[in-house]
């Protein structure tokens, strides 16, 4: 079969499929249940078939243009690195549909739910393979609506306020994106990327880009949605945080500065800067914060920071470094938010002091939630050490060794405000009333801490692929 | 023809036996004891076959991206270091299987077998990523040994051992990547660099990471804390042992393969001053403990000081003596920490106050302490005074006394709280409650025996370790160092032997002085004027960079989360919905329904069109 077939089907099985979801059940429940996860599935195999390509071939690069209205092209682009993103981001997103059968059952809107879920993982992918930057933006958008919906997803009213400010806060940043992209286009007369690559930017339009940007990653001062977005489901926050929504701004920032623009000089020094600063605001407000998902969330908004930093970098140790680090950190990350999801259920308590000694009770949790925490740190043998450390590497290389040491500083109080997370849930005098998930839930968030785990031992596995995908991107615009 | 994948056994094998005795259920235990101690002997085995072969063995392959290498490489010294590794992983494994209890000791085992994996792996490494891989993933079995201890503050001491030697460990990735960013290449390299410029920052990173690592000042302040939080097992394992052999063999690779430190030079000064500063210090807090394993931990600190003088005298002679004092400190303070172990086993505390004439019940325990507290205590002809004379030798060929000073100080205090510690625990009255104590079983033993004994083979026949020693360490010309080992009759061992007799003297007037009570016999100088006051600051942890390291973290934290984050979030919840929400009432407030108004604002918005159109 034909390479865009694979990449096409990535796009529209999980978008087409999930609007089907509801009509399958409408039949039966079980059904849906099984079709969701079947689709995720499948969004997960697709695009494993495109690895073969991306390596075999030298240029590493595959574009397809499907003319479409207005005199826009529907630009696939299939590089390692759009696959690698779709691959991670779609194997976190079916694990996390598979943990929803048990997670979500006997809610109501299951229907919604999971509709909105498949194709919030859909938009992922066809943000990744769009080579269009008006297609990148409308991609941008599904995701917007469909975290909206999710994260009202319990109708509270309290709940639908956090929903419309995360849209609001998203939405800002996006329309002044598209001003940004504007911009360009007035430039180059084009929205494809692959045609105006290298083409001087103006510092004004890779500021209004970055805003976009760094509102969906929820990097400081836009970050204050992601936190509050922690009222939806633990599953739904689990997506936002590690497979689809805060990972679209990095992808974002990686595929239009570090493949399509030089970025201009004097942002050299504000990028770097900025993004550090972001992560040591979070972590310092997350040793304050009491509440599991929002110290979760803002553990998010912290390593986010590193992402940028790596792929600000333009180094290839430190792309290939802030590539991997999607991988290791959506991991773990989705595997401590499931171990919240576990603990919510069992306790019906998510504020830390009124938990503690849950050890006792929700062993395979703790231990999960233990390995995932080590993998965020960036312990080794944990996949999250590699990242990290390519990161930091990176960033010496590319001359801010004051940035890396702060980089460094950031991990100890990553350190220091998830140990205390921990203590305060699963140690400590507190004995907490509590039981553990069922076998689904608990066998989902024991594989991602596994997974954690093996991910850096077996890290030859991911980092070839990570560094491959490094290359392809920096190499087209030398 | 040597077969490269040799050099794997020795990672392999301990965490594949740790794995295999973790899934060994309970009802097995006999099993996993046995898989555990046959695992360590074969360790031993692999190692000396490893450090016989009398050539490097090398492998190197490229790893997860093309400029990093998973290189191994047992030269001389590592090959010694993993030799002794395994013989430390051996005898505590045999100790803990004994004495451990039975829920503790499958999770015990498991991790001090990954740690010993780990820990030959560092050793190993031929290049920075896989030393970093490895170095750094010891901090998970830390962190796990130390909750093991199961006390109330046993979470919070591995959050402090965690965070200290963590911030060490990132310290040492600043000090790679720097180094990296000078030679363009992670793997070892063939010639040392000078210490100047970006070398001088990267040199200062990597030594935090490698004495941080061996409980060097001012990150050792975790280590009295595990002492009473973790198992007595950990304190003789880790501490005790492994972390010196650790830290001071990665000190000795920084110093010598990746620099070059030449004495006198500023590098070997400020390594030089580091170790005299942690010799006097942590010495002078031992001196007034009351619990014998916190008096043990803070010697454990102490004792780090004579090794990094030696290494920072960038002479031969005082590398082999730091290195040899590395190995005697690991062999008499593993002992030390299992006897202290065995006593509070039995007796039920490990407080001074509490003990004493336990000789007659503990004879041979009673027996292996007092060896291994006379040679910490640098007492001839033990090995702890062989290498504490090399040092202070050395030092002294330096031309800084003040460096050999600071030696004697300590052999001083040295001396005086291990009086009081061998005194208060097994002489005077035996207790009424301790009467019917019992000696440990053969299995407990055998180690503190074994250890004991190499005390005393290690200093009569010294010649058998410095010429390993000395053959691992590349010397620029043969030195015979043991020829004049144990020879008492000059100047400076004239001094030590003064510092003896000056701490013994201190010990039996201190013990007068306070009713002949022995673990009060310390008091004469805690209640110095001025010592006292900062003995005092010291108890409150006015010193502690970790108890102040955290009260800065969480007052920027609050700073941040309320300057910062909350202020932003102010914008959008209250500034920005509020002034949305008065835009709203006041276009409300215009659009009531009456046809008058709005064809006014028809006619207002025509007319402001018009005046556009008119303008422009």
């Amino acid at each position: 079969m034909d390479i865009s077939f694979y990449a096409l089907g990535t796009i529209f099985v999980p978008v087409i499929g999930s609007i089907t979801i509801p009509i399958i059940g409408l039949l039966s429940k079980k059904l849906r249940n099984l079709w969701a996860v079947l689709l995720g599935i499948a969004t997960f195999i697709l695009p494993l078939f495109l690895m073969s390509y991306v390596i075999k071939d030298p240029s590493g690069e595959f574009i397809f243009r499907y003319p479409f209205i207005f005199g826009l092209d529907f630009i696939l682009l299939i590089d390692a690195l759009s696959v690698f993103v779709s691959i991670v981001s779609s194997f976190i997103g079916a694990l996390i549909l598979l943990y929803s059968i048990d997670y979500i059952a006997g809610n109501e809107f299951q229907d919604e739910y999971y509709m909105m879920v498949v194709m919030f993982i859909g938009s992922m992918m066809g943000l990744v393979y769009s080579g269009n930057l008006v297609f990148m933006y409308l991609f941008w958008e599904i995701a917007a609506i469909c975290s909206w919906r999710l994260i009202g997803f319990y109708r509270y009213p309290e709940h639908i306020v956090k929903a419309d400010k995360s849209f609001l806060i998203t939405f800002f940043g996006a329309v002044v994106m598209l001003f940004g992209f504007i911009q360009i286009h007035g430039a180059t007369h084009t929205f494809d990327m692959t045609a105006m690559r290298t083409v001087p930017v103006s510092s004004f339009a890779v500021f209004l880009i970055l805003i976009g940007m760094f509102s969906k990653s929820a990097t400081f001062p836009l970050h204050t949605w992601l936190p509050d977005a922690g009222v939806a489901p633990s599953t739904v926050t689990s997506l936002l945080h590690a497979a689809v929504l805060v990972k679209i701004g990095v992808y974002a920032y990686a595929r239009i500065f570090c493949y399509t623009f030089n970025i201009p000089v004097e942002w050299n020094t504000a990028i770097p800067v900025l993004v550090m600063f972001s992560s040591l605001v979070s972590a310092g407000a997350a040793l304050v914060e009491y509440d599991i998902k929002r110290i979760l969330a803002l553990s998010t908004v912290s390593q986010i920071g590193y992402i940028f930093l790596g792929f600000w970098t333009r180094t290839v140790m430190g792309v290939a470094g802030a590539a991997l680090f999607i991988l290791m950190h959506g991991l773990a990350k989705a595997g401590l938010f499931l171990c919240a999801g576990i603990i919510e259920h069992g306790t019906g308590k998510r504020d830390i002091r009124q938990l503690g000694g849950l050890f006792r009770s929700m062993p395979f949790t703790a231990a999960s939630f233990l390995l995932c925490i080590f993998s965020v740190i960036g312990i080794p043998p944990f996949g999250g050490f590699f990242s990290k450390f390519m990161v930091i590497s990176g960033t010496v290389e590319a001359g801010r060794p004051g940035v890396a040491f702060a980089g460094l500083l950031i991990a100890v109080m990553t350190a220091i405000y998830l140990f205390r997370l921990f203590h305060a849930v699963f140690l400590g005098q507190g004995n907490t009333e509590g039981h553990e998930g069922s076998s689904l839930m608990v066998g989902i968030v024991v594989a991602l801490a596994v997974l954690s785990l093996m991910a850096g031992v077996f890290i030859g596995l991911s980092g070839g692929f990570a560094e491959l995908s490094a290359i392809h991107l920096l190499e087209k615009i030398k | 023809m040597i077969d490269e994948y040799l050099i794997f056994y020795p990672v392999l094998v301990p965490i594949l036996a740790g794995i295999v005795c973790w899934c060994i259920p309970e009802p097995l235990k006999k099993l996993r004891n046995a898989v555990a101690v046959l695992a360590c002997g074969f360790l031993i085995w692999l190692s000396a076959i490893i450090y016989y072969q009398h050539q490097p063995i090398y492998f190197s392959s490229i790893w997860f991206v093309s400029n990093i290498n998973f290189s191994l490489k047992a030269t001389a010294l590592s090959s010694f270091i993993v030799l002794w590794i395994s013989i430390f992983s051996f005898l505590i494994t045999l100790y803990v299987a004994e004495k451990m209890a039975s829920e503790k000791s499958r999770e015990f085992i498991t991790y001090l077998l990954i740690t010993t994996g780990f820990a030959c792996g560092a050793v190993l490494s031929n290049s920075f990523v896989p030393l970093l891989f490895f170095w750094e993933g010891l901090l998970v079995t830390l962190y796990l040994f130390i909750l093991l201890g199961g006390k109330p503050d046993s979470f919070r001491t591995a959050l402090k051992a965690f965070v200290l030697v963590g911030l060490c460990d990132f310290c040492f990735i600043g000090g790679v990547a720097l180094y990296w960013k000078m030679t363009g290449s992670f793997d070892f390299p063939v010639r040392p660099i000078p210490v100047s410029g970006i070398g001088l920052a990267s040199f200062i990173l990597m030594v935090i990471g490698a004495t941080g690592k061996a409980g060097a000042l001012p990150f050792h302040t975790w280590i009295p804390d595990a002492a009473v939080d973790a198992p007595v097992g950990f304190m003789a394992f880790l501490p005790g042992a492994l972390e010196k052999l650790l830290g001071i063999y990665l000190l000795t690779v920084i110093c010598f393969d990746f620099f070059s430190i030449i004495p006198g030079s500023p590098g070997s000064m400020g390594l030089m001053s580091l170790g005299a500063l942690t010799i006097v210090i942590a010495v002078s807090m031992a001196l007034i403990q009351k619990d014998i394993k916190r008096l043990l931990s803070y010697h454990a600190i102490s004792q780090v000081g004579y090794m990094i003088v030696g290494i920072g005298t960038g002479m031969p002679a005082g590398i082999a003596g730091g290195l040899f004092h590395m190995l005697n400190n690991a062999i008499y303070k593993s002992a030390l920490f299992l006897g202290a172990g065995s006593v509070e086993h039995k007796t039920k505390t490990s407080d001074l106050k509490f003990l004493g004439g336990l000789y007659n019940q503990m004879p041979v325990t009673g027996l292996c302490f007092i060896i291994c507290a006379a040679a910490i205590s640098g007492v001839w002809p033990l090995n702890g005074y062989v290498s504490k004379e090399m040092v202070i030798h050395s030092a002294l060929e330096t031309g800084y006394k003040i460096f050999a000073v600071a030696c004697w100080i300590g052999a001083i205090l040295t001396f005086a709280s291990f009086l009081k510690a061998s005194h208060s625990m097994f002489f005077g009255e035996t207790r009424e409650q301790f009467k019917d104590v019992k000696e440990n079983g053969p299995v407990i033993l055998f180690p503190m025996i074994v250890l004991a004994a190499l005390c005393i083979f290690f200093g009569v026949y010294n010649r058998v370790p410095l010429s390993m020693i000395s053959g691992s360490v590349s010397l620029t010309s043969h030195h015979e160092f043991s020829a004049h080992a144990l020879d008492i009759l000059n100047p400076i061992s004239g001094i030590t032997v003064l510092c003896l007799i000056i701490a013994f003297l201190l010990h039996t007037y201190g013990w007068y002085k306070a009713g002949k009570k022995a673990h009060l016999a310390s008091e004469v100088v805690h209640n110095l004027p001025v010592i006292k006051k900062l003995y005092e600051l010291a108890e409150r942890r006015i010193f502690d960079i970790y108890h102040q390291g955290m009260r800065l973290v969480n007052s920027l934290s609050i700073a941040l989360y309320y300057g910062f984050d909350r202020s932003s979030d102010w914008l959008y919840e209250t500034l920005i919905v509020q002034s949305g929400k008065k835009a709203i009432n006041s276009l409300r407030f215009v659009h009531r329904g009456y046809v008058s108004e709005y064809a006014g604002w028809i006619f207002v918005g025509v007319f402001l069109v018009a005046l556009f159109i008119l303008i422009f």
